[in-house]
């Protein structure tokens, strides 16, 4: 009886959370199902009219969303390879550092203050980087020891906006996943690497046969939420083709969803587009999570 | 017995909420009629409408008037955005080509004639110049009252004229072609970056500016019966042509990767010699730095050498208009607002260079006054009003698309315009 009624408060306080998903998460993604079956301009006061996969059909065979599903590979791949291994090794030197308890905390709240930044504030702030006057231009300039300037253009040209934006998303997010791969970092037990140490082990090996099979849990956790994060990136590319550099080049799908909904008023393309994105996000974490799981190690 | 004090807890609870629900609707009945208005930032128009709402307040103590600014690139989002969710103000303002698509989707309402004190539209419309109503125009009924009829000239600095040896009274470029010639003249590099620009369009307002662009080559972006794109003929290939030669992979003369030149110009501060823009921009120069004021001079549109039309910048405005969803109280009240707003269109002109064309105004002498107007008043009567169609605004977002594709990504002209005609064929088929 006890247990009973301790389950029913338990439920109790969770149908606040549950009823609040349910209307701010699950309702509209059903609604967007659902819309995207329906040709609906957003402004008009006529009804959707049902057009069943005509939508998808569209999507999938304009030349406009190949493009957007090439510009998102482009830059998610661009992004989460320096993303996933390089906050891994600087999250290592920040833990080696753990002598000096002042640096390490110093260099933690350098790399996370960025991610604290909103993505339109962190895109204008280096729009100003990158202007032909720019930052960007100077430094490079002066590396190259150019006797007279040369315009980068980073802005301008469809390769360097494409590196732009990954560049400016790696500086936003790198020490997000630094300081989550600190945590997993501490959390291996000292006595493992001191047991090493006395069989005489390197460091080398001790990072691969040590940190790396203990550190699964956590890497599976960085590999899910940053190829997430990297797929859905929309406030950079939109600050950018709002301050006039080219679309097509760094045209993502969710900059596509967005300009599809909000200047070409098409409900039912642009939800096709995100159930399309939903679906193919989903696939992708499931394939990624039975593979991590397969691989999992315990040297308890 | 816990549960049954949580549940009587809950009543009340609930009790309590229908109370509060309750006490608003009689405190609803006592309140003052709230009209919402939503505008775009305008340093010159804020405290001139500002000081008429509370005129108006004070006479007609029942209505209160909410004003809301946003930046201009935001508006139309913002606007946008509210509509779709069945919302929106009761009054508000955005570009014409922007506002047609409200009205084809019936989301605003014609002017209410009762309210502001006409017996029929063509008795409204008779007051103004002809190409008034152009943009607020359907199916015989009138949907918007003008804040501001205008068009675009070029701005010069005279100074930076001097300092490369040119006249501005006699070597501004009257044509396309020359506008090359004296921007390069005008445009000072370090390397391949550019200090100081000699000239540049107003990227992203296509329509506006680019559009006659191609009317003077006899180009069109639709063909005569409206049913697909002309974007890939001749003539919009050697517009293309000509934007690809000015950005930085031809001339390197400029760039709509560049800030703004309508707002550098005004600061004066060595970064940009000649812009486009409206009679408003001498307020605005005047507002933010009046020294600057005796070094500007402006100029018409030009034209390309070849051109087969003689028409300038497109004329296009912004109309004050209401939200067919709001109340018919409101409405009506929403209307004699704008009718007060509209009513001082000497103080329009004079304090903040919005032209209202009405044919009083033109009889003024704060219209005989008005620095440059005539400038523009001439090159206006050889326009045309700005492409109003339900797909204005997807539309220009496809040429914007074709002209910094060609500009900075070097997809050639042709490749770039058949495009552009592709999706264009696209949102006329939606």
């Amino acid at each position: 009886m006890g247990i009973k009624r301790r389950q029913y408060w338990g439920l109790i306080f969770v149908l606040p959370a549950v009823i609040f998903f349910a209307l701010f998460s699950y309702l509209p993604m059903i609604n967007s199902f659902i819309a995207s079956f329906h040709s609906k301009d957003i402004i008009s006061l006529k009804a959707p009219v049902f057009v069943g996969f005509k939508n998808y059909i569209h999507i999938f065979t304009s030349e406009d969303f190949i493009n957007s599903i090439k510009a998102t590979i482009i830059f998610a791949v661009g992004c989460f390879i320096p993303l996933v291994t390089i906050s891994l090794l600087i999250a290592t030197v920040i833990v080696s550092l753990r002598r000096i308890p002042w640096i390490q905390n110093l260099f933690k709240m350098i790399y996370y203050s960025p991610s604290i930044v909103s993505g339109v504030v962190s895109a204008t702030i280096w729009l100003l980087i990158f202007d032909p006057r720019g930052l960007a231009n100077q430094w490079l300039n002066f590396i190259a020891g150019n006797p007279t300037p040369v315009d980068f253009k980073w802005l301008a040209l469809p390769a360097m906006a494409r590196l732009a934006t990954i560049i400016i998303y790696f500086w936003k997010y790198v020490g997000y996943f630094v300081i989550i791969y600190f945590a997993g970092l501490v959390s291996i037990p000292q006595s493992l690497y001191e047991v090493a140490d006395i069989d005489g082990a390197s460091g080398w090996k001790k990072f691969l046969s040590i940190t790396i099979p203990l550190l699964k849990p956590t890497i599976e956790f960085v590999f899910i939420v940053a190829f997430i994060q990297c797929v859905r990136t929309f406030s950079i590319q939109y600050v950018f083709v709002q301050s006039g550099s080219p679309r097509e080049p760094i045209n993502v799908v969710s900059l596509n969803i967005y300009t599809t909904a909000m200047q070409y008023h098409s409900l039912g393309r642009s939800t096709a587009m995100s159930v399309s994105l939903f679906c193919f996000i989903l696939i992708f974490t499931i394939v990624q999570l039975r593979i991590y799981r397969s691989e999992r190690v315990s040297y308890v | 017995m816990r549960l049954l004090k949580v549940s009587t807890i809950c009543w009340l609870m609930l009790a309590c909420t229908l109370f509060v629900f309750a006490a608003g609707e009689q405190e609803k009945a006592a309140k003052p009629l709230q009209i919402v208005q939503w505008t775009h930032e305008d340093p010159n128009r804020t405290p001139l409408e500002e000081k008429w709402i509370a005129e108006f307040q004070s006479e007609y103590p029942n209505v209160r008037v909410v004003r809301e600014t946003s930046p201009s690139g935001k508006i139309k989002e913002k606007v946008l955005t509210a509509f779709a969710a069945m919302k929106g103000p009761d009054i508000f303002n955005l570009e014409a080509e922007d506002e047609w698509q409200y009205i084809v989707s019936e989301r605003v309402a014609p002017v209410d004639l009762e309210a502001v004190e006409y017996s029929s539209y063509e008795a409204l419309r008779n007051e103004y110049l002809p190409v008034t109503f152009n943009g607020a125009l359907y199916e015989g009924k009138v949907y918007g009252m003008p804040m501001e009829i205008t068009n675009w000239c070029i701005y010069i600095n005279n100074k930076y004229y001097r300092e490369v040896g040119l006249d501005p009274a006699k070597d501004y470029p009257k044509t396309w072609e020359q506008m090359v010639t004296v921007a390069e003249k005008l445009t000072i590099r370090e390397g391949e970056v550019i200090k100081r620009r000699g000239f540049d369009f107003r990227y992203p307002y296509y329509l506006a500016f680019f559009v006659p662009m191609a009317n003077q080559l006899g180009g069109t972006v639709l063909t005569p019966d409206g049913k697909s794109a002309a974007v890939d003929s001749p003539a919009w290939i050697k517009l293309l042509r000509y934007m690809a030669d000015w950005g930085p992979n031809g001339h390197n003369l400029g760039s709509p990767t560049y800030t703004n030149a309508r707002k550098t110009f005004n600061r004066d501060d060595n970064s940009i010699a000649m812009c486009i823009s409206g009679l408003y921009q001498y307020d605005r120069i005047k507002a933010e730095n009046e020294a600057f004021l005796p070094e500007v001079s402006v100029v018409p549109y030009p034209r390309f050498e070849d051109a087969v039309n003689d028409n300038g910048a497109a004329v296009y405005g912004h109309y004050y208009m209401v939200n067919s969803s709001s109340s018919p109280e409101v409405q009506e009240w929403a209307w004699k607002l704008i009718k007060y707003f509209t009513s001082h269109e000497e103080e329009f002109l004079d304090q903040v260079g919005l032209i209202i064309p009405s044919k009083k105004l033109l009889q003024t002498d704060v219209y005989r006054n008005k620095k440059f107007a005539d400038v523009f008043i001439e090159d206006m009567r050889k326009s045309n009003f700005i492409m109003t169609h339900e797909s204005g605004p997807k539309i220009q977002d496809v040429i914007k698309e074709m002209v910094e594709g060609v500009m900075l990504s070097n997809i050639p002209p042709a490749e770039a315009a058949r495009r552009g005609k592709q999706k264009i064929d696209d949102i006329l088929g939606m």
